[in-house]
C-alpha cells in the first residue's frame, strides 16, 4: 500500500527513497547505514522540508500501479518525447528497476517490430548489399562489414536477435549508462551519482519507439535520445547546460566520429551502387 | 578506499550482470570466425587512425584466456576495462555472500585529470602501434 510508504532522504548521497518502516536500515541507494525516525517526529532525516516535492513523486511509469501499465507507460511515453524537463524531474533515483524495465520494454518491443518490417524490404537490402559488393573501389573493412550484414541475413540469425533482444539491450543501457557516467565523473559532473545518470540514460531510451520504422527510424532515434540524455543530466544531477552537454556529447563525440565516417563511407558506396550511376 | 556497505544495490548487481555477460561473450564467442571476424572499426578504416576504444574487442579476447600482454598490447583502455569487470563481478559476489564491504571512490580533481590523461596515452599507444 502506497499509504504504508514514507519518504526519507539519505544524508550521505542525497537521495530520496521510500521505506515502509522507521528505524536503523542500509541506504537502498548508496548501501549507507542511516536512521529514519517515525513518521512526525520531526528529526533531520526526515523532515518535510526534504520531502520530494510534488514533481518528485515519480514519473506515470513509475506510478503505473496506481495509473495502470498502458496508461503508465504512454504518459511516460508523451512527456519523455514532449515534455522531457518534467519527466525528468519527476523521475526517483530508486526506482532503478522501473526505470530499467521501462526501456528494456520500449526498445524491445520496437525494435522487435521494425525487424519485422525489414523482412518485408529484405530482398531489395540484399540486392543493395551484393551490388556494393560487386564495386571495386570500396575499402576493403567496408566490404568485410557487407558481408558480415549478409551472413547475419538468415531467418537463424533473426530468431536470434529477436530472442536476445531484451538481454542485449539491458547489457546497452546498462553500458551506455556506465560510459556517460565515467565521463561525466571525468568532467566532475557527477552531482548524485550513479542512479542520476542512470534515471537519465533510461528514459531518453524513449524515441527507440522509432525503431520500429525500418531504415531512418534508427539514425532519428539515435540524435533524439542523445538530446533527451543531456537533458536528462541536467535535470537528475542539477547541472548546468554547458556541463551536461559536454558529459553526454564526451563519450558521443567519439562514437559519432566513427558512425559519422561509416556514414560516409556507406552513402558514397550506396550512390555508387544505385542503378543508372556512372 | 574501502567502507562499510550493506548489501550490494540494483546497479551494482546490475552492472555484475553486464560484466558477467561482456566477459563471458569474450570467452565464448568465435571473434576469429565470420560473422564476428568481418567486423572492422569504420573510424579507422576511414582515417586510418585508430578511434579511442580500438583493440578493447581483442583486449577482452586475451584477458579471459589469461594473456594479459597480448591483451595490454591490444588495448590497455581494453584490458583496464575487462579487469575492472571482473573485479565488480568478484566483489559483488562476495557481498552477496555477506561480505560488508564496498569499494568507494572519490573523484578529486586529481583523479579526473589522472583518468583524462590515461585516455589520452591509451589512444596515443594505440596510434604508435598502428
Amino acid at each position: 500500500m502506497l499509504e504504508d510508504l514514507m519518504l526519507a532522504r539519505c544524508p550521505s548521497c542525497r537521495n530520496t527513497f521510500s521505506t515502509d518502516r522507521a528505524g536503523r536500515q542500509d541506504c537502498p541507494i548508496c548501501g549507507k547505514p542511516l536512521v529514519v525516525p517515525e513518521q512526525g517526529a520531526g528529526s533531520a532525516a526526515s523532515p518535510s522540508s526534504e520531502t520530494p516535492p510534488a514533481e518528485s513523486s515519480g514519473t506515470p511509469w513509475e506510478r503505473r500501479a496506481e495509473l495502470g501499465l498502458v496508461a503508465g507507460w504512454a504518459q511516460t511515453m508523451q512527456q519523455a518525447l514532449f515534455e522531457p524537463a518534467r519527466l525528468f524531474a519527476a523521475a526517483r533515483l530508486d526506482r532503478g528497476n522501473a526505470q530499467l524495465g521501462f526501456a528494456v520494454l520500449t526498445a524491445t518491443v520496437f525494435g522487435a517490430i521494425g525487424q519485422f518490417f525489414g523482412l518485408a524490404v529484405r530482398g531489395q537490402t540484399q540486392a543493395m548489399v551484393d551490388r556494393m559488393l560487386s564495386q571495386s573501389e570500396i575499402p576493403e573493412s567496408m566490404r568485410q562489414m557487407l558481408r558480415a550484414t549478409r551472413a547475419m541475413s538468415t531467418p537463424g540469425w533473426f530468431v536470434a536477435g529477436i530472442v536476445l533482444l531484451p538481454v542485449l539491450n539491458a547489457i546497452f543501457i546498462y553500458l551506455n549508462a556506465a560510459i556517460t557516467h565515467a565521463f561525466a565523473l571525468i568532467l566532475g559532473q557527477s552531482k548524485r551519482g550513479f542512479p542520476a545518470t542512470f534515471a537519465a540514460c533510461t528514459y531518453s531510451w524513449a524515441p527507440t519507439v522509432l525503431l520500429a520504422v525500418p531504415g531512418c527510424g534508427l539514425p532519428v532515434a539515435v540524435i533524439w535520445l542523445l538530446v533527451l540524455t543531456g537533458i536528462g543530466l541536467k535535470a537528475t544531477h542539477g547541472l548546468k547546460p554547458g556541463g551536461a552537454a559536454a558529459a553526454v556529447l564526451g563519450p558521443y563525440l567519439l562514437l559519432c566520429c566513427a558512425v559519422c565516417a561509416l556514414g560516409v563511407v556507406m552513402g558514397m558506396a550506396m550512390r555508387n551502387a544505385m542503378p543508372g550511376q556512372p | 578506499m574501502i567502507a562499510r556497505a550493506g548489501p550490494p544495490s540494483v546497479h551494482a548487481l546490475g552492472l555484475a550482470g553486464v560484466a558477467a555477460a561482456l566477459l563471458g561473450a569474450a570467452a565464448v564467442l568465435p571473434m576469429d570466425l565470420p560473422p564476428l571476424s568481418l567486423f572492422a572499426c569504420p573510424f579507422r578504416a576511414a582515417t586510418g587512425w585508430p578511434c579511442l576504444a580500438c583493440g578493447c574487442t581483442h583486449a577482452f579476447h586475451h584477458f579471459v584466456r589469461g594473456e594479459f600482454v597480448a591483451a595490454f598490447l591490444s588495448s590497455p583502455l581494453g584490458t583496464s576495462v575487462a579487469l575492472a569487470a571482473a573485479a565488480h563481478l568478484l566483489w559483488t559476489a562476495l557481498r552477496i555472500a555477506g561480505l560488508p564491504y564496498a569499494p568507494r571512490l572519490t573523484m578529486t580533481p586529481r583523479l579526473r585529470w589522472a583518468a583524462a590523461a590515461a585516455l589520452a596515452a591509451n589512444w596515443a599507444f594505440l596510434a604508435v602501434r598502428a
